[in-house]
């Protein structure tokens, strides 16, 4: 395994921290369905949870299979490291 | 209770067991339990402060005011009777 960039895991804890976040606001809209302000928040960072995902998508390959990433020109899904590699 | 001395609040509940004189362990002090945050607040009131996205990944809530460090008391008595 080589070494992976630095750059790697800032954007993984990014979109870990945001996802975090839309669960937390997910619960929180849950009973409180009038919040016009938390949903905009919610939509905030579900759009900004979109855009990371797409950018790590392009520098380090596809986090999700069957058809909810695109694929690269080389289907290189299984030669990426795996969560337990990195 | 009235003329109990008022005292500071706190979280970390504590109460005394019986220990009875027949027992043949040794009593075990002061029993400690921690009451999460969210008790004291009713229905979440919105617009509260927020972490941070990072800050609150590794807090493991959004809101501060639910965040509950948890310290071993038991730790700290163990230190002190050392």
């Amino acid at each position: 395994m080589k070494q992976l960039p630095e750059r790697y895991y800032q954007l993984m804890e990014e979109i870990q921290a945001v996802d975090f976040v839309l669960v937390e606001l997910t619960l929180y809209l849950d009973t409180h369905q009038t919040d016009q302000q938390a949903m905009q928040q919610f939509n905030q960072f579900a759009q900004y949870s979109k855009q990371i995902k797409q950018q790590f998508e392009a520098e380090f390959g596809p986090l999700l299979q069957y058809g909810n990433s695109y694929t690269d020109a080389n289907w290189s899904w299984g030669t990426s490291p795996w969560p337990w590699q990195v | 209770m009235a003329n109990q001395p008022k005292q500071v609040f706190t979280n970390m509940k504590t109460y005394q067991p019986y220990h009875s004189p027949f027992d043949p362990c040794r009593p075990i002090g002061v029993k400690f339990y921690s009451t999460p945050p969210n008790l004291y607040v009713g229905f979440q009131p919105p617009n509260l402060p927020q972490f941070s996205p990072k800050e609150a990944l590794q807090k493991g809530t959004l809101w501060p005011i639910f965040y509950d460090y948890y310290e071993n008391p038991y730790e700290a008595k163990r230190r002190e009777d050392k």
